[in-house]
């Protein structure tokens, strides 16, 4: 029992220590905006967050959903570039867990949120994240034209996800959105746990 | 549904451009083709396809496993689209736990169908690819495994033609409503479908340069259409956009055609590998079509306006890459 | 051989375009080691039957309850579930896991069998009491080797199926006989709950 609390230590240091960005990098042989793109949906730490993001953003209504869904991309490509460049992950492993749990218990409480904080939300998750890949890219050698394929699949599913939640007008839909953000908020507290602990 | 479509073309044109930026510029996807047909035990008849004559030269070679060796000095024949190597290779134990390796592949896009035929009567066939170049060789692959890399390897046709992509785009971008979109896909389907029957199946070919000359023609003669269709004017191909679909669509066959073809199947093979191939460059198109017609409902929900420019992007996109490749493919032929 | 040929069947260029109908396979064998945390993240709340009960019987209440009991039970209960297996990560150890779990079975069904209708405010904290130790329980029991995310995602999707099948279940509310039926059920609940807690104390 002793050694819990030490672990618990040791995991907490460990959540602001710079990750080895750990990326599902693979070759499709189809050349890097292919292999972009399906880094992405092989990579549920960065799918997850998208999707999120996008459920938020389209609770929030039309204005939300489109200047988010032109922030996330825009800002992971920019991420994204200055992590490659640096190549360094200087981003703690935390992370993931703390945008899952962020994004999720926004999206469980659908309350409104003004269209210029939910942009911002998108800019941060794509600067985060998108560093993250980029960094995982350089040091895997890799090209940054993964970069182009990763932000393109991004617009992508944004706009589909958050178009989706505009158009629903039943209760129980919207209803089943929150439930949705609810069970990423439990994934992200979950994940902080074996964050914490040391023993992912 | 047209001034709908037209909105599209931010996203199309968008996710198009960089499509374009990777893959550099339209590579026909023309897979080479080994066979090892064993002919007394541990003697092996070899035929190795190379194709040739496209864009860009594919400089691949197979690597003859370790223990066998040529019982006779291969022969070389040059034929259109491809070089012919023949040869008989013995190996000591048979191939039963060798690794074959295709060097070069690594640095292509193309890929290369191994088969190998032993004895007694079981067939392997192996789809080897630029991520998985060697494989080692022994436990015989059944039909359902074969059928999957057919079926794979027309998905993967379709994703790396971008020519074909973008002249689906073209007609989403001219078709006005739905139940012409349903009549346009499904002409430019059964077209195709013919022409890479009749291709396949020997009885007709096309020489590869001036057909792709001619796919990137009609890629061309799409984007002063889409520009007219844009503007609210008239034409015959607006009117009717299935029946150019259907006249190209069969150009395009063809040109799906040099995908099965270069490898040169063995004749019983053929029918199903048609079959499939065929079945993975629909499933290709039409998640592309749902794609970019999903896409444009989005962004109309989202109540996305474009500017003019952005607007008038997917027209201008198709018709100058048609230009481009047009003199770039034109220029092939001298 | 076998994952050989496999592999290149399965091979991930294809996997985003032929998501319908292919993805699953495929991606399950490109991240094979994840995949299986998925799957144990899943299997896991459905191993132990007191768990599965208790859990039903949470969605069995919330139909009973109705509105707003009824939704706010599935957005509520799997952030609080997550707080229980949180605390179990970081290592707070909670007594009389097993106890509290086979008590909570029992009080549910009782609650149902009953028919009870406590303020919202005590029905939550009844619910919640047995999300923490029920996260508690079965959040932190990753196979090694296996994807800490992945087994989280499975695991709270799990939970959230099986509320789903208790308030499908307690849709039946609508009808007499089914309310009677409902009631049948929380009995048969809170017996089982009362064979579980003779299990855990003995």
């Amino acid at each position: 029992m002793m050694r819990r609390p030490l672990a618990a230590i040791a995991g907490a240091a460990l959540l602001l220590v710079p990750g080895i960005a750990h990326a599902h990098l693979l070759n499709t042989g189809l050349g890097p905006v292919y292999d972009g793109i399906s880094h992405l949906f092989l990579s549920v730490e960065d799918l997850l967050p998208v999707a999120a993001m996008a459920l938020l953003a389209g609770l929030n209504g039309p204005v939300a959903g489109r200047r988010a869904l032109f922030a996330l991309p825009a800002a992971w490509l920019a991420g994204g570039f200055a992590g490659y460049l640096v190549a360094v992950a200087i981003l703690p492993t935390g992370i993931t867990a703390l945008s899952l749990l962020v994004l999720g218990i926004l999206t469980a409480a659908d309350r409104r949120i003004r269209p210029a904080i939910v942009t911002a939300l998108a800019a941060a998750l794509g600067l985060l994240h998108g560093w993250l890949n980029g960094a995982a890219i350089a040091t895997a050698g890799r090209e940054a034209m993964e970069l182009i394929g990763i932000a393109g699949a991004i617009l992508v599913v944004a706009a589909l996800v958050s178009a989706l939640v505009v158009s629903l007008r039943l209760s129980w839909a919207r209803i089943a959105v929150r439930v949705a953000g609810s069970w990423i908020a439990a994934t992200g507290l979950l994940l902080l746990g074996w964050t914490l602990s040391g023993r992912l | 549904m047209r001034r709908y479509l037209r909105t599209l073309l931010r996203a199309a044109g968008l996710a198009l451009a960089s499509a374009i930026a990777g893959a550099a510029c339209a590579h026909e996807m023309r897979p080479g083709y080994l066979e090892l047909r064993e002919a007394e035990p541990a003697t092996y008849a070899l035929l190795w396809k190379r194709p040739t004559g496209g864009e860009v030269e594919i400089q691949i070679a197979p690597v003859i496993p370790d223990g066998c060796s040529f019982a006779t000095r291969d022969r070389q024949q040059l034929t259109p689209g491809a070089v012919l190597v023949r040869g008989t290779l013995s190996c000591s134990g048979g191939l039963a736990g060798k690794t074959l390796r295709i060097d070069g592949l690594d640095i292509t896009v193309t890929d290369v169908l191994v088969r190998i035929q032993h004895a007694d009567g079981r067939l392997e066939n192996h789809l080897l690819r630029p991520a998985t170049p060697s494989v080692t060789l022994g436990a015989a692959t059944s039909g359902l495994e074969r059928a999957r890399s057919y079926l794979q390897l027309g998905v993967q046709h379709i994703l790396l033609g971008v020519d074909h992509l973008l002249f689906v785009l073209g007609l989403l971008l001219i078709v006005s409503d739905r139940w012409m979109l349903v009549k346009t896909i499904t002409a430019f389907t059964l077209a195709h479908s013919i022409t890479l029957a009749i291709a396949t199946l020997g009885y007709a070919s096309a020489p590869l340069l001036p057909l792709n000359a001619a796919i990137a023609l009609s890629i061309l003669f799409l984007g002063p259409e889409i520009v007219r269709a844009w503007r609210g004017e008239t034409s015959f191909t607006i009117r009717h956009p299935w029946v150019v679909a259907f006249a190209f669509g069969l150009l395009h066959g063809f040109g799906f055609a040099s995908g099965l073809t270069a490898m040169g199947l063995p004749r019983a093979e053929i029918p199903l590998a048609l079959l499939l191939f065929n079945v993975g460059v629909e499933l290709g198109q039409i998640a592309f079509v749902v794609l970019v017609i999903l896409l444009e409902r989005a962004f109309r929900t989202l109540e996305i306006h474009w500017p003019r420019l952005i607007e008038a992007l997917p027209g201008y996109t198709v018709g100058s890459l048609g230009a481009y490749w047009t003199i770039q493919r034109t220029a092939l032929l001298f | 051989m076998k994952s050989d040929i496999a592999r290149h069947a399965l091979h991930p260029r294809l996997v985003w375009l032929t998501a319908a109908f292919l993805a699953l396979p495929a991606w399950a064998h490109e991240q094979q080691g994840q995949a299986a945390g998925f799957v144990s993240g899943l299997q896991h709340p459905l191993s132990g039957l007191d768990h599965v009960l208790a859990m039903v019987a949470v969605g069995l209440w919330g139909a009973q309850l109705g509105a707003p009991a009824i939704w706010l039970l599935p957005v509520t209960f799997p952030l609080v579930m997550a707080c229980g297996g949180f605390l179990g990560l970081v290592g707070v150890p909670l007594p009389g896991v097993e106890i509290a779990i086979a008590a909570s079975a029992m009080l549910l069904g009782a609650m149902v069998a009953a028919q009870l209708r406590p303020p919202l405010w005590l029905a939550a904290v009844a619910v919640a009491f047995f999300a923490v130790f029920h996260g508690h329980a079965h959040g932190t029991e990753l196979p090694s080797g296996q994807s800490g995310l992945l087994y989280s995602v499975g695991f709270v999707a799990a939970t959230g199926c099986l509320h789903a099948t208790g308030i499908a279940i307690g849709l039946i509310h609508r009808w007499p006989q089914g309310r009677i039926a409902l009631r049948a059920a929380g009995a048969a609940v809170a017996a089982a709950g009362v064979v579980f807690l003779w299990g855990a104390l003995a």
